[in-house]
């Protein structure tokens, strides 16, 4: 997805989970309108660094009607709040309910960008690594699925066109088309089964099945991978503080109450900035060092 | 010393009739090199199985095997794993896992290596054997000849005593099949590694073994040095396969004493034997056409004008304004190296590919006028190089019976059937399952479909590929067959050898263009590398001797000749 | 029948041995988890609390696999079947919503014992996410998914011998998924179970569902028999080549 080298990538896979966990159940839990606007706001500039602008604009396509319906239908569903802006079948539109619906809509939007950036960043390959020690078979078998993929991909092609020179293809129906990918598929699941074999038999002359089977890895764990959990511990502390301790406290319903505004809110917005903003100013960082570097060469 | 030792082995599968291996023994010394060699149902896998402990099928077995003085069925279990590596023919299916790293670091991790000794030894392994630079890849975008060197390697960690390899190169193409038997010659030469290697591709490694293992029937009838096994083999029925310079030792009543194993061996033995008064094999070539014409017909089967051809609108072209005339009836023949387009160039003839410049023309149609199916009722059919995928039902009756009923024709099919088994010689095969049988025999398979529905043209893609000699000597047969029946054949392959005993004109796809169109008379002997073992081993001896029939017979009129002088 | 009935043995060997540990998460983790949340989070964001009672719901199945003897072959298969779910996606991509990732599910269930079928399922979807992104809902599929697989391994002796029930089992199958799922989308709006929103979720997913109900049914009558007899046949190859 990614070709070019990012610098989050490069983490250890732990500091990443641990860091895109609690990206994600923070921005999940929040109603705050401000902590949504800074969890949206770093979800796009993170997006951004990973993707280019293209994809993310065709992407918006689809996401902004799904952030309008959420918006919208909310004050449908919930009658709550105080000001109404008119009935509807005898049931009150609430203007605390449109609000929420919006925020709603970010927050939904906030946690789709965020997951996004997490299948990017923590693929396959770590998502093995991290659950290799605690599921080994399960891992094994993940493992096996992601190679069969492509390779059934690229026989299911091999089988459609020698197929389809042997003429079974007979009309352009919509009908027909089901049928003959059936057909296909049918054949794919045959191979697929009988090469199962060879490959239950290539594990088994590797030794599989021996006891005390170990899990080897590519990653190793730097100075800067304990850094960056650190970090993301800490800010979790100070904002889950803010949370429990009703600091950013922010309710639509009954009557929509004001956003706090004093040192002690400041200072968990402002760690919440931290947090959420690493990923994108550690790729800024980088591009001025490369920058600089490159210059002094 | 001894590292392997057979003792009255005799194998019998669960379920099945008869004896695999019957009373076999022998004795297998560390550092050589083993060939096994020996027609299809021969034992020889079942051998290869009952050495890797892992492996062994079920069965009776009576004898045993011994790896260094202990019972195979004895040994340690990670002794079992790390001392004797096994690499199989299915390049793609023995990969385990997504990457390559986790590939090379399986059986490691199977034996309880900690990550960092797995680290250095696979480290060494990937630089030993040129694959650093795939090390983060995936499995998957590696070439077919890249997936089987990562075998090997993956294999190669534990470094193990011995090295078995049942046909590694038969899904390989030529190139990357040689690159992989000189990985193996190197294992052998700079590590003194043990191998023992079933392999068809025989004119390569027939030289390179120490001592070659020849089977039949689930016994070793010779276990000798290459050039013995030439003199044993010259005296023997089985000679599908073996090189031409053995053939040719077997055509001379084994004139002149020791066996010629190579084109070298071929030479010098000619050279030393015979005489080349006769230089010309015109007045056969006279004969041999008067017997084989096609000569007359100016209609047109294939006709490729100009043709281009690219995969994606930003890539670079793959055929640039292909030029091609096939004539009804005839057999062509593409040549051409990896990668240069020549299966490309099948499916724009099949019409499973479009081609953006340039005309195509089918039995003298428009290509572009076939509607749909059109062109598969009748007109053009394609074997693709896997045949298995041609299959889609359960055992090969029901599946002629199926195509006939998509191409709509409801009468005789039983008789329709039976004709063209007994044609290709596979009645018996009628009811078995199609993953049952092997690659030659699942090709006659294919091809048996394909004539059932009649194609006035018939292509094949690499047909020879994962066949042995056997088998190829039967696909000679059968495309002369197609040839008798007025059916146009267009081969594409990489198989010198085949081409020119089975072509009436052949071509060479080089750049995206047909380089010369010519018969393959004319193109080989032009040819100084790209061409037939027999004429690299007579070249500047006799002028254009391209199969082993010419040069038996040139050898025969220098002989008469000689002996009219005495 | 021979190779059904090794499966079967297994199973119940392993239904033993880890039940203890299954126990122990429906009776204490998960009640624990819901009350300590409930507490924490005062009345709303309970999507969040789902999605955890969901995933641990998965994992006595994932723990009695690890835990369980498992031939390697019969890891190789549920690979192979994990892959071909989400590759049937590609195939049929010219219908929306119509892919056999269910029916290959429920087929792995009903022949292969309902740990399989469950395991196919919920790996399907964490597998199908690499692909198509990962989420909250990622533990909701895999539920979803595994449910319908697990259900059919119990009910596999109908599943085998009635078409009609397999029929019937593919509509129920859509409705649970399309069930399970729509709970998701209901509640992760405003973290709280709305019913008259999860109405609304059941009915504007008719559409949706009425595809799944269809191309499961089309799937599993299609591919069910054909199938249980491919698996039928390797497992007997691979016992001639494997001594046991």
């Amino acid at each position: 997805m990614n070709d070019k080298m990012k610098i989050f990538n490069t983490y250890h896979p732990l500091g990443l989970f641990i860091y895109f966990a609690s990206a994600i159940v923070i921005t999940m839990f929040m109603i705050n309108p401000v902590m949504l606007t800074i969890a949206i706001i770093s979800g796009i500039a993170f997006v951004l660094t990973l993707t280019d602008i293209r994809t993310f604009l065709k992407n918006l396509a689809y996401e902004i009607p799904f952030f309008i319906l959420i918006a919208l239908t909310n004050p449908l569903f919930s009658h709550n709040g105080v000001t109404p802006l008119f009935f509807l079948n005898g049931n009150a539109v609430t203007l605390e309910a449109v609000l929420y619906g919006l925020d709603m809509g970010i927050m939904i939007l906030g946690v789709i960008y965020w997951c996004k950036c997490y299948s990017i960043i923590v693929d396959s390959e770590k998502f093995i690594y991290l659950f290799g020690k605690a599921i080994p078979k399960l891992s094994l078998v993940l493992s096996m699925a992601l190679k069969f993929v492509p390779v059934f991909k690229r026989q299911y092609r091999k089988i459609s066109d020698a197929q389809k020179c042997f003429g079974y293809y007979a009309t352009d129906s919509y009908f027909d088309k089901i049928r003959n990918a059936l057909r296909v598929f049918s054949c794919l699941i045959t191979w697929s089964l009988e090469s199962s074999i060879d490959t239950s038999v290539a594990m088994k002359a590797k030794g599989y099945g021996l006891k005390g089977r170990t899990h080897f890895h590519n990653f190793r764990f730097h100075i800067r991978d304990l850094f960056l959990i650190a970090v993301t511990l800490f800010m979790d502390i100070v904002v889950f503080t803010g949370i429990g301790t009703d600091i950013i406290d922010f309710r639509f319903y009954p009557k929509i109450t004001q956003i706090n505004l004093n040192a002690e809110s400041i200072a968990v917005y402002g760690a919440f900035i931290i947090l959420m903003f690493m990923p994108a100013f550690l790729e800024i960082k980088e591009k001025i060092k490369w920058k600089y570097y490159v210059e002094r060469i | 010393m001894e590292i392997l030792r057979g003792e009255n082995l005799s194998f019998k599968y669960a379920g099945g009739q008869g004896n695999a291996i019957s009373d076999v023994s022998f004795r297998i010394n560390e550092g050589e090199l083993i060939v096994v060699m020996g027609e299809s149902g021969c034992g020889k896998t079942t051998l290869l199985k009952l050495i890797k402990k892992e492996m062994i099928p079920a069965g009776e077995k009576i004898g045993s095997i011994y790896y260094k003085q202990t019972k195979i069925e004895d040994m340690d279990e990670r002794t079992a794993v790390a001392d004797i590596g096994f690499v199989m023919q299915k390049v793609e299916a023995q990969i385990v896992t997504d990457k390559v790293y986790h590939e090379l670091a399986f059986v490691l991790e199977s034996l309880s290596y900690k990550t960092e000794e797995i680290r250095i030894k696979v480290g060494e392994m990937a630089s030993y054997f040129g694959i650093q630079g795939l090390f983060r890849k995936k499995t998957d975008e590696l070439s077919g000849g890249e997936k089987q060197l990562l075998n090997l390697a993956s294999v190669m960690v534990t470094s193990p005593k011995i090295l078995i390899l049942d046909e590694p190169t038969s899904q390989l193409d030529p190139i990357a099949a040689s690159d992989f038997i000189a990985t193996l010659k190197k294992l052998n030469k700079e590590l003194g590694l043990t191998i023992i290697l079933v392999e068809h591709r025989l004119e390569e490694v027939f030289s390179i073994a120490d001592r070659i293992m020849v089977m039949e029937k689930g016994r070793i009838v010779s276990f000798d040095t290459p050039s013995n096994t030439g003199k044993f083999l010259s005296g023997h029925k089985m000679l599908a396969g073996a090189p031409k310079a053995v053939v040719l030792y077997k055509e001379m009543k084994g004139i002149g004493g020791e066996c010629p194993v190579n084109v070298k061996e071929g030479r010098e033995y000619i050279l030393k034997n015979f005489d080349n008064k006769i230089r010309s094999v015109k007045e056969y070539d006279i004969k041999a056409e008067a017997s084989n014409g096609t000569g007359d017909i100016e209609e047109n089967a294939i006709e490729l004008k100009n043709v281009w051809f690219r995969y994606h609108k930003e890539e670079k072209d793959i055929l640039r304004g292909i030029n091609l005339t096939v004539k009804r009836g005839e057999v062509f023949t593409l040549l051409g190296g990896n990668g240069t387009g020549k299966s490309t160039t099948l499916s724009i003839i099949s019409g499973l590919r479009k081609h953006y410049r340039g005309k195509v023309f089918i039995n003298g149609r428009k290509i572009k006028d076939f509607k749909r199916n059109e062109l598969y009722r009748e007109n053009l059919s394609l074997l693709p190089q896997d045949p298995i995928t041609v299959f889609v039902k359960s055992d090969v009756y029901s599946d002629y019976a199926d195509i006939l009923k998509a191409h709509e024709i409801k009468n005789n099919i039983e008789e329709r059937i039976n004709e063209v088994a007994e044609m290709l010689g596979i009645s018996k095969l009628l009811h078995k399952h199609p993953y049952d049988l092997s690659g030659g025999e699942q090709q006659k398979c294919a091809i048996g479909k394909i004539l059932l529905i009649m194609p006035k043209i018939i292509l094949l893609d690499e047909p020879t590929k994962g066949i042995d000699g056997c088998g190829k000597e039967e696909l000679i047969n059968i495309v002369k067959l197609l040839k008798d029946k007025g059916i146009t054949v267009v081969i594409v392959t990489h198989d010198v050898e085949f081409a020119a005993d089975v072509s009436d004109s052949c071509g060479l796809l080089f750049d995206g263009e047909i380089l010369a169109k010519a018969s393959p008379k004319e193109f080989f002997a032009r040819n100084n590398f790209y061409t037939t073992a027999v004429n690299r081993m007579t070249r500047d001896i006799y002028e254009n001797v391209i199969t082993l029939k010419e040069l038996v017979w040139i050898i025969k009129e220098n002989m008469k000749n000689q002996k009219i002088k005495i | 029948m021979d190779y059904q009935r090794k499966y079967e043995k297994s199973e119940n060997k392993n239904i033993k041995k880890i039940s203890i540990i299954k126990y122990i998460i429906c009776v204490i983790i998960i009640p624990t988890v819901i009350f300590i949340g409930t507490k924490l989070f005062d009345g709303k964001k309970y999507a969040f609390l789902t999605a955890v009672v969901v995933l641990l719901s998965c994992v006595p199945f994932i723990i009695s696999f690890e835990k369980g003897k498992n031939s390697t072959e019969k890891m190789v298969i549920l690979a192979v079947m994990i892959a071909l779910s989400v590759f049937g996606r590609y195939c049929f991509s010219m219908i929306p919503h119509f892919k056999p990732i269910t029916a290959i599910t429920v087929i792995t269930g009903i022949y292969m014992g309902g740990e399989m079928g469950f395991l196919c399922g919920a790996l399907a979807a964490v597998l199908s996410n690499f692909i198509f992104g990962q989420g909250p809902w990622t533990p909701f599929q895999m539920l979803a998914w595994g449910m319908t697989g697990l259900i059919a391994g119990l009910l596999s002796r109908y599943l085998k011998k009635y078409m009609v029930a397999l029929a019937a089992y593919g509509a129920v199958s859509g409705i649970i998924y399309s069930m399970i799922m729509d709970i998701w989308s209901a509640m992760w709006q405003d973290g709280v179970f709305n019913i008259k929103r999860y109405v609304a979720c059941i009915i504007s997913g008719i559409p949706t569902t009425a595809t799944y109900i269809v191309s499961n049914i089309i799937f599993l009558l299609i591919l069910a028999r054909p199938v249980g007899r491919k698996l039928e046949r390797v497992k007997l190859k691979a016992d001639i080549i494997e001594k046991d």
